[in-house]
């Protein structure tokens, strides 16, 4: 016996959402205001209808959901100059109900590794809150891409972690419904039947390395030529960091005029030269190669020392947005199957 | 042609006339990306096919590439017309560099820059591989085509336009990072003591942001389009940069690439300049 909901009750459901003022988010294609002709992704966003959701489980959403939690731009408090005075404005709290609805997998189970940073020795409270505010229904991928790789990280495209909800298609119009929260079952409290029938499980990418390898790479191999050889190519840009669901790096900046101005929190990423330099003009990571050395060792020895998880999830969005096809996945897959006989050479 | 390409490069590796040759190679699926061959044996890595985006230029200039020694490069027509560029602003010694010209078939390498597409193949280059049957002369109507097209909106609606598309920027420069006329050690949007351009990805820093990367290419972009094909949020920076190349070849008769002896309209003295904006 299963739950099971059509995709008809579930529009609803969005359409009564988005009517009580709701921000409902999903994959939708993003179409250019006055059409060019330019190929537009498609990306989560903000829906003003239930129709423009796209959840057939098809979609690979150029961007993930960690902006709707760690925006790209966060006021933290505003600043005027009253005589000699400074007079501090706080930000307003985040307050908006958020329902995610067609999330992939892999997006979701990134929000509670990211939760250990965000609560680690401070309590982030607008991450938090947004945490609260949020309800989350993903849909198990039915196809995956030569860039996905959740098998390899210890996950699945029925990974139901960080979901409240996962959704699996029996067809076209229903799919099967598996609560994971308590918070899901609210969510779609009355809109579900239960029917004597369950979704077959989708086919899931092949593994392209071993966890096992890679580690013992990572912990043997700091000045191994592979980090050179494999990552010249990269440009130093943060378009896998902006689209990874786990990145989190931030930079502190004010803005403003000699009236007051506001202190802001930015995305920043670690492929960027200007992340290390110092006012010195020394940079601890001078070339590609090791700022690339230091993004692995984050995602799959430092972060998981710290908190017991791979910052990554297998998404593939770090390759799929990388301008030269790198990302994580090349390098990882070339440095796992790198031959062991090196591994203390310089 | 393939072939062509890897005995050319064979050749030029074992003869030492060149320590590296700046290619493409085959990813998974089919996909290309830039690869690096420093070894007579690999030059079975490079492939030449339509799914060769990249402007390769953009290492020519980049500090982890001039380490590996005297290169060759391997580019399309409309990526060297970049090389022109970068000779003309001291960036490249083209003495020091063997250019293979790639020859595109009539599709090219199937990207919107294509349908306008007048020259498939590179004029310059030291050794050119395959040629381009059916070349079509194409107008300057046909290489402002799109921009024509958004023009004829209203001045509101291109705003509009604008805010909804520059919304979607993050700010995570791969537009500035694959451009191969981008190669400012520092640049202006990065500096920050004090900042001159917000960091923020908001409307009024994007909006900074692009503005800025279109004028500081204005006269030099040479439209290899990859600024737009690599953004992440889809989008059409080429309008932007038609704009600012139409401005130059209106008012300065000038082109950005296509002529070796022409001097760099932002680099270079006239009497004759048009200099009614500064009165
Ligand atoms: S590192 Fe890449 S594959 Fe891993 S979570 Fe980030 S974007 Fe996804
Ligand atoms: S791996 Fe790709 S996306 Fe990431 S910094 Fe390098 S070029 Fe940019
Ligand atoms: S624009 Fe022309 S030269 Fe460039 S890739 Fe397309 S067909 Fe080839
Ligand atoms: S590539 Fe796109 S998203 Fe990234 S900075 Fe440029 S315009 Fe913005
Ligand atoms: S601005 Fe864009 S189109 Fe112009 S040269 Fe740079 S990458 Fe090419």
């Amino acid at each position: 016996m299963s739950e099971t909901i059509t995709r008809g009750a579930l529009l609803q459901r969005v359409s009564v959402w988005i009517g009580g003022g709701k921000s409902v988010i999903g994959p939708r294609q993003v179409k250019p205001a006055n059409g060019s002709g330019q190929e537009v992704p498609v990306q989560y966003g903000r829906v003003a209808s239930a129709e423009e959701l796209l959840l057939s489980g098809d979609t690979r959403p150029a961007n993930s959901l960690k902006e709707f939690f760690f925006p790209r731009h966060e006021k933290l408090y505003g600043y005027q100059f009253k005589g000699r005075q400074i007079e501090l404005t706080d930000t307003e709290q985040p307050s908006t109900e958020q329902i995610i609805v067609g999330g992939r997998p892999c997006d979701a189970a990134a929000l509670p590794v990211l939760d250990h940073l965000f609560n680690w020795d401070y309590r982030d409270e607008t991450f938090n809150r947004r945490r609260e505010l949020t309800t989350i229904v993903t849909i198990a991928c039915r196809s995956f891409d030569s860039h996905c790789f959740c098998t390899s990280v210890g996950s699945s495209p029925v990974d139901a972690r960080g979901s409240d909800v996962l959704l699996l298609a029996v067809d076209a119009e229903r799919y099967e419904v598996r609560f994971v929260t308590e918070k899901g079952r609210r969510l779609l409290n009355g809109a579900t039947t239960t029917a004597n029938e369950n979704a077959t499980e989708p086919a899931a990418p092949p593994k392209r390395f071993e966890m096992e390898q890679l580690k013992e790479f990572l912990a043997g191999g700091y000045e191994r030529p592979e980090w050179k050889t494999t990552t010249l190519r990269c440009l130093g840009c943060g378009a896998c960091a902006y689209t990874c669901p786990t990145c989190h790096c931030f930079d502190i900046v004010d803005e403003g005029n000699a009236a007051g101005g506001l202190r802001a929190r930015n995305w920043d990423a670690c492929q960027f030269g200007l992340f290390t330099l110092h006012a010195s003009g020394h940079n601890p990571r001078h070339n590609q190669a090791e700022r690339q050395r230091q993004r692995i060792h984050h995602k799959f020895q430092i972060y998981p020392d710290k908190f017991g998880e791979t910052l990554c999830t297998g998404c593939g969005n770090c390759t799929r947005n990388c301008p030269v096809g790198l990302g994580v996945l090349s390098v990882v897959e070339a440095i796992a199957a790198a031959p062991r006989e090196n591994q203390s050479q310089k | 042609m393939q072939n062509e390409l890897r005995q050319t490069c064979r050749r030029l590796l074992e003869e030492g006339t060149v320590q590296v040759v700046i290619g493409y190679g085959d990813g998974t699926d089919g996909q290309t990306f830039p690869t690096f061959v420093t070894r007579r044996d690999d030059v079975e890595r490079l492939v030449w096919n339509e799914r060769c985006y990249t402007n390769l230029a953009t290492y020519l200039t980049r500090p982890e590439i001039l380490a590996l020694g005297k290169a060759a490069i391997c580019v399309k027509a409309c990526d060297e017309r970049a090389l022109v560029v970068l000779e003309k602003e001291s960036q490249i010694d083209r003495s020091q560099l063997v250019v293979i010209g790639l020859a595109c078939s009539t599709d090219g390498v199937k990207q919107p820059k294509c349908e306008a597409c007048e020259n498939r193949t590179p004029r310059w280059a030291n050794v050119t591989i395959g040629d381009a049957a059916g070349e079509t002369a194409k107008t300057t109507a046909d290489r402002y085509a799109a921009l024509q097209a958004f023009m004829q909106k209203t001045p509101d609606e291109r705003m509009a336009y604008w805010k909804t598309e520059l919304a979607r920027c993050v700010k995570c420069y791969a537009c500035r990072q694959v451009c191969p006329l981008c190669y400012c050690r520092q640049c202006i949007a990065d500096k920050n003591r004090p900042v001159v351009i917000s960091t923020s990805a908001t409307l009024k820093g994007s909006f900074a942001w692009q503005i800025t990367r279109a004028f500081h290419l204005g006269g030099r972009c040479i439209g290899c389009d990859e600024c737009t094909r690599v953004c992440p949020a889809g989008i059409d920076l080429r309008l932007l940069n038609l704009s600012l190349a139409r401005a130059a070849e209106e008012n300065f008769n000038f082109r950005a690439g296509v002529d070796v002896e022409a001097e760099p309209i932002v680099g270079a003295y006239s009497e004759r300049d048009r200099e009614e904006f500064i009165r």
